[in-house]
């Protein structure tokens, strides 16, 4: 088991209750489904995994984390990324004012060694950050910003990548190539990944696992193939 | 034209100075979001503790560096001491605490060292060159040197180095720094040891100029046109702007104020002006807030250091 996240509670402010109870299991080589509605903690989770919740006043009260054998919970978001888990935040999070290059290679500093091979991948996976490497960060599309910060993400080498809602805001045609980029990294890489999503067809087609959050809950966990479509729906109409 | 160009040189030594400073307003600014007013302190505390060393005999380059030491030092210790605890608070808050620190170490200077200027050591060797008919003092030449070296050379660190790279990424996005492992507090105090350290560095060279005073303090003050006339998160800007200030300052020294108090001396009964240099900085201040909010080098978004 890589991580294991144990009847885990968080509030936020002290007062709002965003997870409760939660347990999830994520098996190494695994690519997991987290399905919810908004609002249902997908991220509250994924941000608790990864230490960032006492930059957003958000507290893990009750539960543990542990990750490859040793204890997450209270760790240093730096020191979780330094472990080797990466997290692909919401809202597309790179540095802007610096080129594609510079965005790269900041966040390769973890890894110097491996950095050019690395690189030599992510701009196999997305030759479009390739041709526009010299480019501030804050011109790209949506849809290339999201490559941008997967990118950033597998230029640390991680062992475990976090996506959370990668498919947000961006075209079919765009959430298509970014989902095939997602298979081929688990595929070839060999690499542990959790997708945090609304609904997309194709996740649970590739997914090994899925979890179904709602309101802070596990509702949900099941073989992909064995989720029900019926149930899965009268979750989100709940 | 001799006295044009001979300002000029004396006000670029005076500019790439003021141009240490605002970097490390500017740096400190990018990192922490806080206008630090106790730049000017810095620079007070900096030429003090230069002095002290100085005085007991360090050869000038290891008394210079040590006092850079300390000062990145306590630059460090605001950050932790100050900065880090009210991290939750607002941001006005912080700066009010800044200004405090630069009135407390005032009085503090003031108790130990005496409200009198202060014959600052010999750093420099004594003497002048003149070459094409200007005419200027080792001390001058190299300060601007020094000050124009250590300006250029923490630009080039900050641009081209993986430290300087990871202070860029603390600077820009914290969540995206804290996610590809940048521990972002330690770039923070990082940036606070610099800018004091350079505010220090800055502080003794006007010391060996002008002379030892509670006054450096105001130097800090001087900072706020220059890094607002740059553009306040352009590195590049606070060292034009700096330079430009120094060189307008000059010649508002040497040709603007005889020249206007010889016309005022013909047609008034007003004999001098004062100190016109002193109201250069803030006149431009408030003409760059009128014309152009964001700086000859600030461009939201898309700006580049």
């Amino acid at each position: 088991m890589m991580l294991q996240v144990s009847d885990v509670e968080v509030h936020y402010d002290g007062a709002i209750v965003a997870l409760q109870g939660v347990t999830f299991t994520v098996e190494r080589g695994g690519l997991v489904a987290l399905l919810g509605p908004n609002g249902a903690g997908k991220t509250t989770l994924m941000k608790a995994v990864a230490g960032m919740l006492p930059f957003e006043l958000g507290e893990i009260v009750r539960g543990e984390i542990t990750y490859e054998g040793a204890a997450l919970k209270g760790a240093h978001p730096a020191t979780i990324t330094r472990r080797g888990v990466a997290l692909v935040q919401d809202g597309r999070q790179c540095f802007r004012n610096l080129t594609i290059a510079e965005n790269l290679r900041a966040a390769s500093f973890l890894s110097p060694k491996t950095a050019e091979a690395h690189l030599k991948m992510v701009f196999g996976y997305f030759p479009v950050l390739q041709q526009m490497q010299d480019r501030p960060a804050g011109f790209l599309s949506g849809g290339q910003l999201q490559m941008l910060t997967i990118a950033m993400a597998l230029m640390g080498n991680p062992k475990l990548l976090l996506l959370d809602e990668p498919s947000l805001g961006l075209s079919p045609v765009m959430v298509q190539s970014v989902f095939d980029v997602v298979e081929r990294m688990h595929r070839d890489l060999g690499m542990t990944v959790v997708v945090a999503e609304q609904t997309v067809p194709r996740l649970l087609k590739m997914a090994t696992d899925l979890y179904v959050l709602s309101r802070g809950r596990v509702v949900m966990h099941a073989k992909p193939e064995e989720a029900d479509e019926d149930a899965l729906q009268r979750v989100y109409l709940s | 034209m001799i006295l044009v160009l001979q300002l000029a040189v004396a006000g670029l030594a005076t500019g790439s100075v003021y141009a240490l400073i605002a970097i490390g307003v500017v740096l400190i600014y990018k990192c922490s979001g806080v206008v630090n007013f106790a730049q000017g302190a810095y620079a007070m505390v900096g030429a003090y503790v230069s002095y002290v060393l100085l005085s007991a005999g360090l050869p000038p380059i290891l008394g210079v560096i040590f006092s850079m030491a300390v000062l990145a030092a306590l630059g460090t210790l605001t950050e932790r001491l100050v900065l880090r605890p009210m991290l939750k608070a607002q941001l006005v808050a912080v700066m009010m605490v800044t200004l405090g620190l630069l009135i407390v170490s005032r009085a503090a200077c003031l108790i130990i060292w005496g409200p009198d200027q202060i014959a600052f050591p010999k750093v420099f060797p004594e003497g002048s060159i003149s070459a094409a008919g200007i005419f200027i003092t080792y001390n001058y030449i190299a300060a601007g040197i020094l000050a124009l070296v250590l300006s250029l050379g923490f630009l080039a660190f900050y641009q081209f180095t993986p430290i300087g790279l990871q202070q860029r990424c603390a600077a820009d996005n914290t969540r995206a720094a804290l996610a590809i492992g940048i521990h972002v507090s330690n770039q923070v105090s990082l940036a606070w040891a610099m800018s004091a350290a350079l505010a220090g560095l800055a502080g003794t060279l006007l010391a060996t100029l002008n002379g030892l005073s509670l006054d450096l303090a105001g130097i800090g003050m001087i900072a706020f046109p220059v890094i607002v006339v740059g553009g306040l998160s352009s590195l590049v800007g606070a060292l034009i702007a700096g330079l430009l200030l120094g060189v307008l300052q000059s010649f508002t020294d040497g040709l603007l104020t005889p020249a206007l108090e010889d016309f005022l001396r013909a047609h008034t009964s007003i004999y001098s002006v004062g100190a016109l240099q002193q109201v250069v900085p803030y006149a431009l201040l408030v003409a760059m807030l009128l014309l152009r909010p964001q700086g000859l080098f600030g461009r939201r978004g898309t700006e580049r250091v």
